[in-house]
């Protein structure tokens, strides 16, 4: 068992133009992890996700997956240049992502937006992909749709699709950011079905998510960021149960009032 | 009835023509455009400077002079053309500034958020470029290079002033010599009429046969 974390943050800061909206976020994630990000819309929680596997260029800070930078190498006199886009795919590649809007690709079959990744960006053969694909659809109880195109199913549906095709690379680090946000209500529980039995199954994953209840069943470790900063973070019994900050407080005030209500 | 018939050859011959030179033109004004966006996607400042200038030229003025340019003007630098060579080459010319503006259109219908996606599952922009945006792009694209290909064909029947023999020529020598004007413009019209609405009915075809394009019911 490595004790080196799979990712890690350091002082990692990012602006837009004048915008400094993350203003130096440290974290750790260790293998097998769960951490979710919680906070006020604006706060940087999808910022900070979006930055972990570049999407978002960071421009103060490190970010290290797997012990090597991302994005960026320090040349002689410590300055950095930013790395190829070959290069950053290949520090990324152990990181898979499933967004808000699932962003499926809306011209391929659900079975062929699975495989994608692995026959484009994995160089696997067809054959081998479809079957992995298909693995991945059945996983998340979407194989009998491996023909359908995304436009035919349920926001839940394709979220699920959207979760097999980050399950598909077989990534060691899945980024999901709010997984649910997109879903009508009753859509909700299917998603987070299957996100917590990627839990059960050991997947390491940070996830930014509005559904604090959620937060508290699945997370080893929340994350609660206000204005560019982490303001507090721990395990949910202690964040929910017990937090320090007083902003904290008044922003689980709506969510504890409604959970504890009779 | 009489006359229809003895006209009827004549103008098959000459919507032939009008078809041969408009499609001849549009295609390659259509490798043209998509060239244009190219170098407007990826060429560097200088590249989408020189294309957003073509663009705004060939636009902003009318093919009409366009075509005197090429017919009449070409021959000064030593580059003769026969009126139907000038005509393909002036709608090639012509149409590759409305196909990149289209084919331009087209790209900035693709969601952000499926870019994303494909970055972040480490696809090459070469892949990107050719599985993601271009077949989206394409399928957005279908109905306005249809529409396209339609002004093209009408606009080719300003040919007959440099008196290449298409429709509208035809029409016009017809009526010179027979003094008859009802079937000969009843004739011109069904002919446009015929290759316009044919190039609308293949597009939908088309578009028909692409499957996501099909909304859920």
């Amino acid at each position: 068992m490595s004790t080196l974390p799979i990712l890690k943050l350091r002082a990692v800061g990012k602006s837009y133009g004048e915008n400094r909206v993350l203003k130096g976020i440290d974290l750790d994630v260790m293998r097998g992890e769960i951490v979710t990000l919680i906070g006020p819309s604006g706060s940087g929680k999808t910022t900070a996700l979006r930055c972990m596997n570049f999407l978002e260029a960071y421009d103060e800070g490190e970010i290290w997956i797997k012990g090597q930078l991302l994005g960026y190498s320090t040349g002689e006199q410590g300055r950095r240049t930013r790395d190829s886009e070959a290069a950053i795919a290949e520090v990324r590649r152990p990181v898979a992502m499933v967004f808000q809007q699932f962003n499926l690709w809306p011209h391929m079959s659900v079975l062929a937006n699975v495989a994608a990744p692995l026959i484009l960006a994995r160089r696997m053969a067809k054959d081998e992909a479809r079957r992995k694909a298909l693995a991945a659809l059945e996983r998340v109880g979407m194989a009998h749709k491996a023909e359908a195109y995304p436009a035919r199913l349920s926001g839940g549906q394709q979220q699920r699709v959207g979760i097999a095709r980050a399950l598909a690379v077989e990534p060691e680090l899945m980024l999901l950011d709010e997984p649910t946000s997109a879903l009508d209500p009753e859509l909700v529980e299917e998603v987070q079905g299957v996100i917590r039995s990627l839990a059960q199954d050991g997947m390491t994953m940070v996830m930014v998510t509005h559904e604090m209840g959620f937060a508290a069943k699945i997370s080893n470790r929340v994350v609660f960021m206000e204005g560019g900063l982490v303001v507090e973070s721990g395990p949910p019994g202690e964040l929910f149960g017990h937090s320090r900050t007083p902003r904290l407080q008044q922003f689980l005030k709506p969510w504890l009032e409604r959970s504890l209500a009779p | 009835m009489q006359e229809f018939l003895e006209l009827l050859p004549r103008f098959a011959v000459a919507a032939l023509l009008t078809l041969e030179l408009s499609l001849a033109g549009a295609a390659l004004g259509l490798a043209g455009g998509f060239l244009l966006h190219l170098f407007r996607l990826g060429g560097g400042r200088v590249f989408a400077l020189g294309c957003g200038v073509y663009v705004w030229l060939l636009r902003g003025t009318p093919f009409l002079s366009q075509l005197f340019i090429v017919y009449f003007g070409l021959p000064v630098l030593g580059l003769r053309l026969s009126a139907p060579e000038a005509t393909v080459v002036s709608l090639a010319f012509y149409s590759a500034a409305y196909f990149s503006e289209i084919f331009r259109a087209g790209w900035a219908a693709i969601p952000r958020g499926q870019i994303e996606a494909a970055h972040a599952f480490g696809m090459t922009s070469r892949a990107r470029f050719c599985h993601i945006e271009l077949p989206q792009a394409l399928a957005f694209a279908l109905p306005l290079l249809a529409n396209q290909l339609i002004l093209v064909i009408k606009e080719s029947a300003v040919a007959s002033i440099i008196t290449v023999p298409e429709l509208t020529m035809t029409t016009s020598n017809i009526i010179a010599s027979t003094y008859s004007y009802v079937m000969p413009y009843a004739l011109l019209i069904a002919g446009y009429w015929l290759l316009t609405q044919s190039v609308a009915w293949l597009a939908q075809q088309a578009a028909r046969r692409i499957p996501f394009l099909r909304t859920p019911s």
